[in-house]
Parts: C-alpha cells; structure tokens; sequence
C-alpha cells in the first residue's frame, strides 16, 4: 500500500470526517471566546462593577424584563390561535397567508418601528396617541414595537409544535363527544405544553433583546424609555465604552439563564 | 455520547484537530483588511461620483451640516477627483466613533463646543481651532401653521404642547437648548411641566420629530425650516434669550490619512462656491448676518451642563 494511496484512505474516511467537523466547532468556540475576552480588555473590575450597579443600568434591566414580559404575554396570546389557525384550516391560499405571516420576521425591525411611528402620525393614529393612550416616545410604545416584532416569531415556533400533534388524539376526543374548543383546551393545548413554555421563553429573549423598532417608536430617551440595548446605544454615543461592556454581560447572563431554564423545563421528551 | 474517536490514535486526532482549528483562524485573520472605520455607523452616506476616483477622504459630520455638505462634495467630487465619505450622526456621537476605530480625515461638528471636546480628547490637534464654515442661530421650531400657536419659550411649559430636545450629551443643539433653558430660568420649570417628551439622537432625528409630527415643537438651529420647508416652521427667539450663537467648524483629525485632500474639501466649503451653497440652505455665512437674530450674543465659548441635571423627560 504507497503511501499516497493510504492517505486519500484517510481523508476519506469517518475519522476525518469527525475531525473536520470538531475543528469548525472549536473555531466557532474560539471566536466567541476571544470576542468575549476582547472586551474583557476594554475595562477593569471596578468599573465594570460600578457600571453594573449604576442607576441607569439598574432601571435599563427593569424596564426590559417589564416590557419583554408583557410583550411576551401579549404575543402569545396573539400567536396560539393563529397557529393552531393556520396548523388546523385547508383553504386556498394557504401558502400565501403562510408567507404572509413570516414576513414581519424576515422584515427588519426598523422597517417595523418606523411603520409603527408614521402610523402614530396619521390622523386615525395621531387620535390615539393624544386621547386614547401615548405609544409614540413612552413605555407601551416599547411594548408595542416588541410585541409587533415578535408575534410572528412566536406564530413561527407553535405552528411547528401544532403541526407536529397527531391530529387523531383530536378526533378520537371528538368522536367521545367532546365540542372542538374543549378538545383544544384538553387535549392540544397540553400536548403542546413543552412547545408553548419553549415558544415563550425564546419570544422572552428576544423581546429583551429588541432594539431597532423600539428605537424608532419610543426614542432613545434616558432613564425613561431606556431598555438594556437602548442602554447600549446610548452608552457608545457618548463613548462610554465601560458602561457598554457592562451591560452587554448582563444581556449575556440573562441570554445565558433564558436558555437553561428553556432546557430544563422542557427535556422532557422535546428533543432540542 | 458515543465516543467519536474510536481508534487508539486519539492523541495524533485530537493533534490534527487543534492544528487544522488553528489554521482556519489564522485564515481569517490574515484575510481580513484592517480598515477598521465606522463599523457602528448610524448613517453613512456617499455623494454619488460619476468619475473613478482613487483618492478619497472620511469626514465625520455632525448632521446639523448634513444638506450643504452633500451637495458641495458631489461638486468637490466632480472637479477634483477625490471621493468624499461621510458619517452623520450626532455631533457627540461621531466623534465617540472616531475616538474607537482611531481614524477619520475631517471632524465637522455642529458647534465649536464639540471641537473642544475633541481638542481634550486629542482627536484635534490642540493648536487647530478649526476653520469656521457657517453660523447657526438657535431658535423653536413647529409644525407647518403653528396649530398650538407656540411664539415664545414660556409656551413651551403649556400642558397641552409637547416638546422635543436633542439629547445634551451627544448632540450640539441638545447642550444649547439646556443652555437657553437655563439661562431663561426655565430648566426647572419645563422639567416639573413635564412637557419634553423625548431626547433625539441628532439634530436630522430632531427636524424630523417636526416633520413627522411627532412634537409640537423642537428647541434647534433655525436651519431646520429651511430644510424641511413643507413640514416645518421657525419662532425666532429674542436676542436677549440666545446667550451664544454657534457655528460650524472643519478640522483636521490626529487620524487623518491624506491631509492634502482634506485641506482641499476644508477650502473648498470656505470658498466663494462653497459658501453659496450654505447660504441656499438657509444658513447664516457671516458674523454680521448672524448677529441681526441676537446682536448682543457672543459666538463660541463654553457651556458646562449644571452639576446633578439629569434628564428633562419625565
């Protein structure tokens, strides 16, 4: 066997194959770790750690898990009956309407916010704002811009997770004697159970992390509609790097806990 | 988690692993260029060019000069063959983004306050005062008509007018506005009255809570009406309430890669051509022109926000 030969054996082979594929993880590791460190590198302790319990970051924290929460609320409420909608019905057009309902995700947000404020500015929109309730520049804005981000997201996730419900458990209720809204109460909504919890914490982390819509309906205001990205723009605009960094762990921390407490909560039977 | 490498030859493996992972970074670090400029760019334009140019110089704008200076680099453009690349943003916050990524040619904020500030922190050269380009004159600003009949800065605390103010710490306009606020006695007052509503991000996101109708009223250059004419018009204050007028000043920065051609731009705004087309825009090209809004203001200095402010917005 020439040697040329044995190598092309083992460039071929599972071996390597493993190998290639742990090295683009590594790299992948590598990076966000040296992203990390970097900016390790642009503060000290003591400042971090006062950025970190500064007034304004505390009320940037609040203010994003305040709003995040009740966007995801509200967006949930919004996306279960549209996926199951749109996972239940055959009509023609389906798949337009499917489309149509991914594209305030693939739409970037600030298409989404600047929409939102130029609706605010209308007639119909401008009576709301001033009489009803203020959206433009205040905290339901942010909710709002939030919500309108990531509605679609979640409709997204619990289509997937109606979709992957054996429609027979249904009609087996049904054939019992059971009316299509109690087997949905009793029957779908708890199978879906681990999809749900999964849908509404990544709608959570991404709500907290929402930026350009809400930027655009509700400013960059400081200590009033300053949520932790906001916080960060803010920060780099006046070149205060070290609040920056700061705020950038605690999104990490949070992101990190968000995805822990998805793992936990749904390892039950949910392959992720 | 079934183990994934089976052979006995696992160091030899692990080895190739780590040298291959090693080799794919170092790609990629060696392939990237190192222009490091403007990567967190709010707004970066580029004056259309017809010809090739080979030659080309970054100025960070303060956008209170945004519609002049586009103008006059596509004509700069056309007769001299050096491209013009600009970064518009608030005065504050483009000098932050010059201050990061080390570079830039020309620092042209919106008032010599931020050329101070860039001064202090050695983006501009210590010595280099700038050359002034044009004035601007603070006034009100309100929606085409004045619907809630805004004429004076008391107005402002009516509860039923809201108010925009660009953001103090980031954008020249902003620290002005605080500035008058203060001066007229009125900086307490508008905070309790809990009129302002916002901080805007520059003086372009300021003219446009005007235009959008998103404010009643704005404190900004009276420049703004001139640039938004359909949507927007200005209440000159009294001369007594501007304690300065401001102007534009271009320098130079410490991180300037071709001082040649940034000198030419610097020249050709202050030239008879380019002056013209600051003057088309509405802006004030001499002292005297100026003056005739506050005859008794003075024109530059210093203003330091008051110890413990902190936000007018309720």
């Amino acid at each position: 066997m020439s040697k040329k030969s044995g190598l092309r054996t083992w460039l071929t082979s599972d071996r390597a194959f493993n190998v290639a594929l742990v090295s683009f993880l590594l790299v992948f590791v590598i990076i966000i770790i040296f992203l990390l460190a970097s900016m390790a590198t642009f503060t000290n302790w003591a400042t971090f750690w006062s950025n970190v319990v500064s007034r304004e970051t505390l009320f940037a924290i609040r203010l994003s898990v305040i709003t995040a929460s009740i966007a995801t609320i509200l967006g949930m409420v919004i996306a279960v009956p549209v996926a199951y909608a749109i996972s239940q019905f055959k009509f023609p057009g389906k798949d337009v309407v499917d489309s149509l309902l991914d594209l305030p995700i693939i739409l970037s947000p600030v298409a989404v916010g600047t929409a939102l404020l130029i609706f605010f500015s209308t007639p119909v929109g401008g009576f709301i704002n001033n009489n009803i309730l203020r959206f433009t520049f205040s905290v339901p804005g942010i909710v709002t811009a939030q919500v309108a981000v990531v509605t679609a997201l979640a409709i997204r996730l619990l289509k997937s997770t109606f979709d992957s419900i054996d429609p027979r458990y249904e009609q087996v209720a049904r054939t019992l004697g059971c009316t299509k809204s109690r087997a949905f109460y009793k029957i779908s909504l708890p199978l879906a159970r681990n999809g749900l919890m999964a849908a509404a914490i990544l709608t959570w982390a991404r709500a907290v992390g929402e930026f350009g819509a809400a930027v655009m309906l509700a400013g960059a205001t400081p200590m009033k509609t300053e949520t932790l990205p906001i916080a960060i723009y803010l920060a780099m605009s006046t070149a205060n790097v070290g609040q920056a960094i700061a705020i950038i762990f605690i999104l990490i921390i949070i992101a990190l806990l968000a995805l822990f407490l998805m793992r936990k909560l749904t390892h039950r039977g949910y392959p992720l | 988690m079934k183990n994934w490498f089976p052979s006995k030859n696992k160091w030899r493996e692990l080895l190739c692993t780590g040298l291959i992972a090693l080799l794919l970074v170092a790609a990629s670090c060696t392939s990237t260029t190192t222009t490091t400029t403007s990567s967190a760019a709010i707004t970066t334009t580029t004056a259309p060019v017809t010809t090739a140019t080979n030659k080309s110089i970054n100025v960070f704008a303060g956008s209170a000069s945004q519609p002049p200076l586009l103008d006059a680099a596509q004509i700069f453009e056309q007769k001299n063959n050096i491209k013009v690349n600009f970064t518009f943003g608030g005065s504050g916050t483009v000098l932050s983004q010059m201050l990061l990524a080390k570079s830039g040619d020309l620092y042209i904020p919106g008032s010599p306050d931020y050329l101070i500030k860039a001064q202090a922190q050695g983006v501009v050269a210590a010595n280099d005062n700038g050359t002034l380009l044009a004035y601007l004159v603070p006034a009100i600003l309100v929606q085409k008509g004045n619907p809630k009949n805004i004429q004076s800065l008391s107005d402002l605390l009516r509860p039923d007018v809201t108010v925009g103010i660009a953001n103090p710490a980031s954008v020249c306009v902003g620290l002005y506005a605080i500035e008058i606020l203060d001066k007229n006695g009125l900086l307490d007052k508008l905070e309790q009255a809990g009129t302002v509503k916002t901080y805007a991000t520059s003086c372009e996101n300021t003219a446009t809570l005007i235009a959008l109708k998103s404010v009643d009223a704005v404190i900004g250059w009276s420049v703004f009406a001139s640039w938004n004419p359909d949507t927007t018009d200005v209440v000159y204050l009294k001369g007594s309430e501007i304690p300065r007028l401001a102007y534009i000043p271009a320098a130079i920065s410490t991180f300037a890669q071709d001082k040649v051609s940034a000198q030419k731009f610097i020249d050709f705004l202050a030239s008879k051509d380019g002056q013209a087309i600051f003057s088309k825009y509405g802006y004030q090209v001499s002292e005297s022109e100026a003056k005739k809004f506050a005859p008794a203001s003075t024109v530059g200095g210093v203003y330091n926000l008051p110890t413990g402010f902190t936000t007018l917005v309720k």
